[in-house]
């Protein structure tokens, strides 16, 4: 059986994570629907209350006069934006969890077209939409708290803004700092398989700009991840220490500020002495020649 | 798939300022006859369902009202900007070579007038929150050859000069440029990826590739100017070499 497998230490080539449109896919046309219609009722039914208070409509297409609904006006919009968004986040929250109740996801190689593969896209598709609306919204913190309805655990203090996370077998702690432009996958195609595994970022990690986090690997508490590098499948990387390479294959000390300026004037002052020592070799050798 | 609203995808269409101030109204034209449709079927809408038995209907609909116009507002966008494309590649067609970069070079300067047409489309289809229809539709418009089967809905990919197989997977946030500027020289290129190919996230390539069939390029790797990638082979590395086993 492929799914006994377990997912393979290391593999030569860290690919993408690659969904295909299936049919599933129309479940956005619902999702908007659900959020619309949300909307619109609560709209009309505010509107026929105030009728009710006042005496006449607050949405007419009459100018209106009253400077009150002019100054209500913004606070209004905004309401129905967030309105939107939460209706259709706890909407899709629900089909999220009754797809992940059907046949919940689990970790290791499968076939592309299996049961498996047709799950995670599915799971993948209902997670779309909210999540690209959220991060459409003006406010910055509000797509982690949409990732935290579906199947991506987040501890408290997390940046987590500018860079793709799968919504599904992914765990963030508490204080960890994700930069820019960076990838976290828990699931890679390679050649006609996926690969499925769950990715651990501990506390107080720092993920580096335009960085790949594979599937399966695991950043212990205080770990940080240079810039421009990625890892490799199930790579542990260890607490209190900076890890580069592409893929991931150097360790440094984390140093404070002071000593890494002492360090500079160190290497600074050997750079120095060493071009007067060579400008007087040079010069003595000028003269043997 | 999840991208934040600064790495939509959109293909890149830098533009020369010395040139751009010139023929900005180009640029505001196609905007604003591209939104000319949408207001048509707003009021068609509005006029045939705005009334006193419909209200329920129109208040049913209006989500997909806003579904479909953000589709009408892209192909007519398409529409216009592949006129004007047209017009412009009539009056000079574009070349692959190695051009001077002034305004006096034909060649740089149609370049740039082709980019500064084809910038709206690119721009309103990669941020539409849909996943139909996408950027791979309006590249296909553009004359780039994409097969069946391929997924590139999340890189920034040229509109120029690029031919992709099928089958295709082009990783998330990784570029596909045809062009290249080296001191005063500015360079066309096409870049040709053959089918099954496999190119991992965040990689970079530069004009002039060549990948054939099966080829797999790790994650975080760049190819220089020319590189020809070989059939069945894996690649990785900063330029992209040969991974030895």
């Amino acid at each position: 059986m492929e799914n006994q497998n377990d997912p393979p230490s290391e593999v030569d080539v860290i690919s993408t994570s690659g969904v295909f449109k299936t049919p599933f896919t129309l479940i956005i046309l619902l999702q908007l629907f659900i959020g619309g219609l949300v909307i619109v009722g609560t709209n009309l039914l505010w509107n026929h209350s105030y009728f009710t208070l006042t005496g006449h409509y607050y949405f007419s297409f009459e100018p209106i006069d009253d400077w009150v609904r002019w100054i209500l006006l913004p606070p209004s919009i905004y309401g129905n934006i967030f309105l939107f968004w939460i209706s259709i986040v706890l909407s899709s929250a629900l089909i999220y969890k009754i797809l992940n109740k059907i046949y919940p996801p689990r970790e290791g190689v499968f076939k592309r077209g299996s049961k498996e593969w047709k799950y995670t896209h599915r799971r993948f598709w209902t997670a779309f939409f909210p999540i690209w609306l959220t991060r459409a919204l003006p406010l910055p913190w509000m797509d982690i708290a949409t990732y935290r309805f579906f199947g991506v655990h987040i501890g408290k203090n997390v940046v987590a803004y500018e860079g793709y996370i799968d919504p599904e077998l992914v765990d963030i702690g508490n204080f960890t700092m994700t930069s820019l432009n960076i990838c976290i996958f828990s699931h890679l195609i390679y050649q006609d398989k996926i690969i499925i595994k769950r990715v651990k970022i501990g506390n107080a990690c720092v993920v580096g700009p335009h960085t790949v986090i594979s599937p399966g690997t695991v950043m212990q508490d205080g770990a940080i991840l240079g810039v421009n590098s990625y890892t490799n499948i199930g790579q542990e990387l260890k607490g209190d220490l900076i890890h580069v390479g592409t893929p991931v294959s150097m360790t440094l000390p984390i140093q404070s500020l002071e000593e890494s300026q002492e360090k500079a004037k160190k290497i600074r002052e050997e750079m120095s002495d060493n071009q007067h020592e060579g400008k007087i070799e040079s010069k003595n050798g000028g003269k043997r020649e | 798939m999840f991208q934040p609203a600064s790495l939509k995808g959109d293909s890149p269409t830098p533009i020369d300022e010395r040139i751009r101030r010139k023929y900005l109204i180009l640029y505001l034209v196609i905007i604003i006859l591209s939104f000319i449709p949408c207001s048509l079927f707003e009021y068609f809408y509005i006029i045939s369902l705005w009334k006193e038995q419909f209200y329920i209907i129109f208040f049913l609909l209006l989500p997909f009202n806003i579904f479909f116009l953000i589709y009408i507002l892209q192909l007519s966008a398409i529409l216009f900007s592949s006129l004007f494309l047209t017009l412009i590649k009539i009056i000079y067609s574009p070349k692959e070579g190695i051009f001077r970069r002034t305004i006096e070079d034909k060649d740089y300067l149609y370049w740039n007038l082709r980019n500064i047409v084809k910038k709206w489309p690119l721009f309103i289809i990669a941020s539409n929150p849909f996943p139909w229809l996408k950027n791979r539709f309006t590249l296909r418009f553009f004359g780039v050859k994409i097969g069946k089967k391929c997924i590139c809905d999340n890189a920034w990919i040229s509109s120029e000069f690029v031919t992709i197989g099928k089958n295709v997977i082009i990783g998330m946030n990784s570029t596909i440029i045809t062009f290249g500027i080296e001191k005063d020289n500015f360079i066309l290129k096409r870049i040709i990826i053959e089918d099954d190919a496999l190119i991992g996230a965040k990689c970079v390539l530069l004009p002039g590739t060549l990948i054939k069939r099966n080829t797999k390029l790790s994650a975080h790797s760049y190819t220089n100017y020319d590189d020809v990638l070989e059939e069945n082979l894996i690649y990785a590395g900063h330029p992209a070499k040969l991974l030895e086993k």
